[in-house]
């Protein structure tokens, strides 16, 4: 007699299921992602505010907590053309190459008389340099205004910014603030992390 | 030893073509773990919280508005100092005679909202409305050199959260002030 032997099948599971799911969260994280960029660690303060701050045309001031101050704008092309602008009004010139080493940096904390040696040097160095931030002083008439001047330009649309250190001293913002307001711009954005409200309290 | 083995050709010997049964099966574990890897990996790296933005509007400069002076009955004024110490005198101007033993400190969070309400209770009730309907309350922030940042959105913070309507974010010190706060103001 013979006898039945079962086929031997190595276990077998369908994975695709799994599969499916695995891919549709990675497309969805893959989406949502915001990448950490070379820009100032800047830990923020909280506050109950619950407005967003919006995605795009937005230039922003950041103030490390050694109060060194970097500027940024959103858009490639603004900061091709906001470079133009200050490279014109100063009279300097920048290469090709030069604008788009620029272009690539979403933020940036040079005095303008060593942009042109922080451009040029290699990607692999650039993020390790330290940068000494923008000049700002409190007579309203510094580099921070001429950049701010020179973004709004290039975008007049712009929207101003302002994010600072927990542990930013004042007099900083201070002087921030009056390079803004001797360019007649009176309303900022401050840029908090959010913080639960207190009980009872609703915003209107 | 006689039978000679067929090989090649028609196969199994029967004569029929058979194509050879090709497994089907893909083995999708090296793809489930790269796909798991990078979620693992957008995961860590997405920040959920977006950032939230408060809004300052702060008066123009350049041109100058005419307004009477406030009412020191009618102002409480925080001073930041450092080590996120608050100074405040509650309706006292500092050239009171009376400001130096009026001049208390608190702390930011729930003693500095406390002192923020009953103030604003006590200066509402005793002056009316004005024409715009708001209370008499006005809160004059003064930030020291001292004061960091961050004290000065906890307080912005604040005046959101106690709905004080009426604030004013003033940088400079009067004289009187300066000789009030003393050593607390200097770096």
């Amino acid at each position: 007699m013979a006898i039945v032997k079962p086929k031997k099948h190595p276990p077998h599971m369908d994975m695709t299921p799994m599969v499916d799911l695995a891919f549709l969260l990675l497309t969805f994280f893959i989406m949502t992602a915001t990448f950490k960029t070379n820009d100032a660690e800047v830990n923020t303060p909280s506050s109950v505010s619950t407005i967003k701050v919006p995605d795009d045309k937005i230039m922003i001031i950041s103030i490390d907590k050694d109060g060194k101050v970097f500027f940024g704008v959103d858009a490639q092309s603004t900061r091709i053309s906001m470079l133009d602008n200050i490279a014109q009004s100063k009279g300097i010139t920048f290469t090709d190459l030069e604008k788009k080493k620029f272009s690539l940096q979403s933020s940036f904390g040079v005095p303008l008389n060593q942009l042109k040696a922080f451009l040029n040097t290699p990607d692999a160095q650039m993020a390790q340099i330290k940068q000494p931030g923008i000049p700002v002083d409190s007579t309203g008439t510094s580099q921070l205004a001429d950049w701010v001047y020179a973004a709004r330009k290039a975008d007049p649309g712009l929207r101003i910014a302002l994010k600072g250190d927990n542990i930013a001293k004042f007099p900083v913002f201070k002087d921030v603030l009056g390079n803004l307001q001797s360019q007649n711009i009176n309303r900022f954005n401050l840029i908090t992390a959010s913080e639960q409200a207190p009980a009872g309290f609703s915003m209107d | 030893m006689s039978a000679i083995v067929e090989t090649g050709g028609g196969g199994k010997g029967d004569g029929k073509v058979r194509g050879k049964k090709l497994n089907t099966n893909v083995d999708m574990t090296p793809m489930v773990d790269l796909g798991f890897l990078l979620i693992t990996f957008f995961m860590l790296a997405t920040t959920m919280s977006k950032p939230t933005s408060m809004t300052l509007n702060v008066p123009d400069k350049t041109e100058k508005v005419e307004t009477e002076p406030l009412k020191a009955s009618k102002v409480l004024t925080l001073f930041l100092g450092k080590n996120d110490d608050v100074y405040y005198l509650d309706g006292v101007a500092a050239d009171d005679p009376k400001a130096e033993e009026s001049l208390k400190t608190t702390r930011f969070g729930s003693d500095l909202r406390s002192v923020i309400f009953e103030s604003s209770k006590r200066i509402n009730a005793a002056y009316p409305k004005d024409e715009k309907g708001f209370g008499a309350f006005v809160v004059v922030i003064k930030p020291l050199v001292v004061s960091t940042y961050k004290n000065m959105v906890d307080v912005l913070d604040e005046m959101a959260i106690t709905k004080s309507k009426k604030y004013a974010l003033v940088d400079e010190l009067t004289d009187s002030e300066k000789k009030l706060l003393g050593d607390k103001a200097k770096p």
